[in-house]
């Protein structure tokens, strides 16, 4: 359902503020939003102060400064820093985005960062997404063949190949699905753009046996449907594919077969 | 995850806008009113059954400064639905999904509307006869 306003556990309040010690001439105020299961209560936006002259270049490194810095306990996930794991995914400034790829110097003013949007929070930067990493699994994400001769290859032509570039790229990094509205009021039911572009993958897979089988489990008024091109995930997918016409080109085939 | 205490991420409230997503709230709000519109005409013309007086009313209504400025209004709210359908149309045929291309035909609809509404706006007043 629609819920335009958040739960009154989830009000975000004002937090600490961090006051810098370097004395830098070069500081930017880092609003970051906190909340510690261990404490509870609702979650605060902490405002830092950070030293930008001794600052590599990307939203990444701010973070890594401030643990590293000043605040221990701020808690995100992040790993290859070098946008293929997909780990560091939030919402830096209002678009979701990989931090360690987004330079901080393309937000002007304050840099706020919040977690990937309309997710339980498990801490501070730490959305929980085991709805969407069940919803991937329901779209059985692995090829379907009857052929059983491990001794051969299973031959693709170029240009079947070329049919899954755009959708291969994907690392699930869950930016798009968490930016589109229709996933925030039906994040249940709705599959969702990550999962709708996985699943287009191996509908697209010249290997693959089970396309009619596929297709028919994704037509669904609620898990496809519910897509009305907001185009929100194309604009914060941060390797550049295109979810949205992933969806419809799903649409367009069930459509015309 | 089991704990009901942890709290819903931020969404709607700090998410920031494109032309896209305006353009898809706004297709939709005026798709509301022009529902709302088309049941309203429907009655205002059975009102003719009964008898020229009522429907006199609401015409001398529709008159008025403010009666003008609601047609205004709807006309812009069917100029702008009709516009964006049209790009719903292509998408479903598959082209257009291109970013630039999505922000470009998103402004277009948008300009569009308000020139459609004017085109409109000066035939009825027989500005091009």
């Amino acid at each position: 359902m629609v819920q335009i306003s958040l739960p009154k556990n989830s009000k975000v309040v004002k937090g600490k503020l961090y006051k810098d010690k370097t004395g830098s001439k070069q500081l930017k105020k880092v609003n970051v939003y906190r909340w510690d299961p261990s404490v509870g209560g609702n979650p605060r936006i902490d405002t830092y102060e950070v030293d930008m002259k001794n600052c590599q270049s990307k939203v990444l490194d701010v973070l890594n400064k401030i643990k590293n810095e000043i605040d221990p306990s701020l808690a995100y996930r992040r790993s290859c820093a070098h946008g293929v794991c997909g780990s560091c995914a939030m919402n830096m400034n209002g678009k979701n985005g990989l931090a360690c790829t987004k330079p901080h110097e393309e937000i002007k003013g304050d840099l706020n960062i919040y977690p990937l949007p309309h997710l339980k929070v498990v801490k501070d930067l730490i959305g929980d997404l085991t709805t969407l990493y069940k919803q991937y699994e329901s779209v059985e994400p692995w090829l379907k063949t009857s052929k059983k001769d491990d001794n051969k290859e299973n031959l693709q032509s170029k240009k079947e190949r070329e049919k899954l570039d755009g959708l291969y790229e994907c690392i699930m990094c869950a930016c798009c699905s968490t930016s589109c509205p229709s996933y925030w009021w039906n994040g249940d039911k709705y599959l969702g753009p990550a999962v709708l572009l996985q699943a287009y993958r191996w509908i697209e897979d010249s290997r693959d046996e089970d396309k009619k089988e596929r297709l028919k489990k994704v037509a669904d008024e609620l898990k496809l449907y519910r897509c009305h091109t907001i185009m929100n995930c194309t604009n914060s997918c941060p390797k550049g594919l295109n979810p949205a016409k992933a969806i419809a080109s799903i649409k367009k085939m069930l459509a015309t077969t | 995850m089991k704990n009901k205490e942890n709290p819903l991420s931020p969404h709607i409230q700090i998410y920031s806008w494109h032309i896209s997503s305006l353009v898809s709230i706004v297709h939709r709000i005026t798709g509301v009113i022009n529902i709302i519109t088309l049941t309203l005409i429907c009655l205002w013309i059975s009102t003719i059954l009964l008898g020229t007086e009522n429907y006199e009313i609401i015409r001398n209504f529709l008159i008025s400064f403010f009666g003008k400025f609601l047609i205004i209004g709807i006309t812009w709210s069917f100029s702008f639905q009709i516009l964006s359908e049209i790009r719903h149309l292509f998408w479903d045929f598959g082209y257009g999904f291109d970013l630039k291309i999505s922000k470009l035909t998103g402004a277009l609809v948008i300009l569009g509307s308000f020139i459609l509404t004017l085109i409109i706006y000066f035939l009825g007043t027989g500005l091009f006869e």
